[in-house]
């Protein structure tokens, strides 16, 4: 119900905080400007900054400058439908660490959501 | 961990995390250690197998020039190259998002330890260029204020002024020049690479002057390399600020003198190692060519060759092998080509030859040529006689104008087809082959065949 590869938007979005910081998995909830309004235990442990730190800024500039690009950020901004999966390296805590991004987004929610997955 | 130390660690993140350089701490192999996002970012955009674990393997590609710079550094630390630049033109993935042009940075802490900074200058390099080319140019123009040559044309490019120096330079006399087109005069080689007087003055009312260089011939045959700077006039009126009213060309003949500016012309355009011509100038090269052709309606050719097995060579003979290698493939190829083509090493064992004016006939038969002319090289190494094959892959600009990135990405496609399907072969693009299967061509004929509609030099031969 809750896999990274089944979880829906809607249930992301209306999923207390607490549940969500023990999903397995990072979950990120950017609203259309980009700023972070999720960010879970998960994420927070593997990137080691405390969410404090990271809600409220702009994912994509203050954190993930790796997936401003085409291949991530640039397809909230052209598709407004995505549920898709690809494979990615992320440099959390300045390791290069293969990972499986999840990226969800729909016009009928507010939030769009990247999920992180470590694959090694 | 206390608290006090945690929260340090967390700004240390967040620090690198946003940090607007890219950075990376590297192995003496090049695995990558630590990275930083940005540099993940810039090297993500520019792997060629979007896989990012080894830093020389991706920056390889693009300036195998530092491959030198590292093995030829032996002091036990310290800065390796600094703001060392790396020609990627990614052009394609990301669109106009693309660096062009990386700075790199590079300091060795000890034997297993390097760190390297990357920072995307393209827009920097653009701007820089224009002034050095501009600082250079007005510092021996100043030099040599008796012998320049001065020409005026009005706002519709016509002459309507000319020094003695400039008859002298161009052949004409002063009165012959009056109210003609300058390039009906002063006219760049058939087919060169170089600016007409038409494009100058159009990119001159844009940018305010344009400079260039090119061959040259007298009207009594004498050839000369030329460099031209086109500026434009502007008289200011109250209803029209910045109205053109005509251009100021001024003309230096700079075979004599340019022992200096030849040489620094050719560290900046060529390969160092095998004296092809280099990345960055390629894609200048190429653009032009490819606009012109578009404009002319011609077909533009573009060959990608690829050396097979050359890392077994290298792994298997020594780097100084490989590079005699590259060395003998460049001058075989040279010595085949027009002087009008442009023959370039892209990366590592990758070369490209661009040809003007040329449809995919011409483009297979000389592919065929050049192929067949590496396969009978004796590379030396050490006891041992070496040959060698390449692989080749042909794509012809045609009436749906491709861009030059989309041409050179469909003829590395077509080469990889050629790799596929045994190595040692050229593979032409799907619609010529088709026509060959129609009995369209007749085989991959050896004759000197030169492309229609241009002037041959008979350098096919």
């Amino acid at each position: 119900m809750h896999g990274f590869e089944e979880i829906s938007l809607a249930t992301l979005s209306s999923m207390p905080s607490d549940t969500l910081d023990r999903l397995p998995y990072g979950v990120i909830g950017l609203s259309s400007d980009g700023m972070v309004q999720i960010y879970n235990a998960t994420e927070s442990k593997l990137a080691g900054l405390p969410a404090a730190r990271v809600l409220g800024g702009n994912f994509f500039h203050n954190v993930a400058q790796c997936m401003n690009n085409f291949m991530v950020a640039q397809r909230f901004i052209d598709e407004p439908e995505i549920d898709t999966v690809i494979d990615f390296v992320l440099t959390l805590r300045m390791r290069p660490t293969p990972v499986k991004l999840r990226l969800l987004q729909s016009e009928t929610v507010a939030l769009h959501f990247v999920l992180i997955l470590r694959t090694s | 961990m206390s608290a006090e130390l945690e929260d340090q660690v967390t700004e240390l993140l967040q620090f690198l995390y946003a940090c607007p350089v890219g950075l990376a701490e590297l192995s003496a192999d090049g695995t990558i250690g630590m990275v930083n996002p940005l540099a993940m970012q810039l090297l993500l955009s520019i792997a060629s197998d979007g896989l990012v674990t080894n830093f020389f393997r991706v920056i390889e590609s693009y300036s195998p020039e530092l491959r030198h710079v590292i093995t030829a550094f032996e002091a036990p630390h310290g800065t390796v190259c600094e703001a060392h630049r790396i020609f990627v033109h990614a052009g394609g993935k990301n669109g106009g998002a693309d660096p062009l042009v990386l700075a790199c940075t590079l300091v060795k802490l000890d034997d297993q330890r390097f760190i390297a900074s990357l920072t995307d200058i393209s827009k920097q390099m653009v701007q820089e260029r224009r002034l050095k080319q501009a600082e250079t140019w007005f510092a021996t123009l100043l030099d040599s204020v008796n012998d320049f040559a001065v020409v005026s044309l009005d706002r519709h490019g016509i002459i309507d002024g000319a020094n003695a120096a400039a008859a002298k330079q161009i052949g004409f006399t002063q009165d012959a020049m009056m109210n003609r087109p300058l390039d009906t005069l002063d006219t760049p080689e058939n087919g060169s690479s170089s600016y007409s007087a038409h494009e100058q003055i159009a990119i001159a009312q844009r940018d305010g002057w344009h400079l260039a260089e090119g061959w040259r011939k007298r009207p009594n045959g004498e050839r000369y390399w030329c460099q031209r700077l086109v500026a434009a006039r502007s008289e200011d009126d109250d209803s029209h600020p910045r109205m053109i009213s005509g251009y100021t060309v001024i003309l230096r003949d700079v075979t004599k003198k340019g022992s200096d500016s030849a040489k620094l012309k050719e560290m900046l355009t060529t390969d160092h190692l095998t004296g092809a011509c280099n990345r960055a100038h390629f894609f200048e090269v190429a653009e032009r060519q490819r606009l012109r052709c578009s404009l002319q309606g011609q077909p533009l050719a573009l060959i990608a060759i690829d050396i097979d097995h050359f890392k077994q060579v290298n792994d298997g003979y020594g780097h100084a092998t490989g590079d005699a290698a590259l060395e003998a493939v460049a001058t075989t190829c040279k010595a085949l080509l027009r002087t009008n083509d442009t023959f370039a090493r892209l990366g590592g064992e990758e070369f490209a030859v661009l040809l003007p004016s040329t449809d995919m006939a011409a483009a297979v038969r000389l592919a065929e040529r050049l192929r067949t002319a590496i396969g009978a090289l004796s590379i030396q190494a050490g006891e041992k006689a070496l040959t060698i094959t390449a692989s080749f892959g042909c794509a012809v600009s045609t009436d749906s104008k491709p861009s030059l990135s989309e041409l050179l990405a469909a003829a590395d496609a077509l080469l990889y087809v050629a790799k596929r399907k045994g190595r040692n072969r050229v593979e032409p693009n799907d619609c010529f082959a088709e026509s060959l299967a129609d009995g369209g061509f007749d085989g991959f004929a050896m004759a000197a065949d030169h492309p229609s509609g241009r002037t041959d030099r008979g350098i096919y031969q």
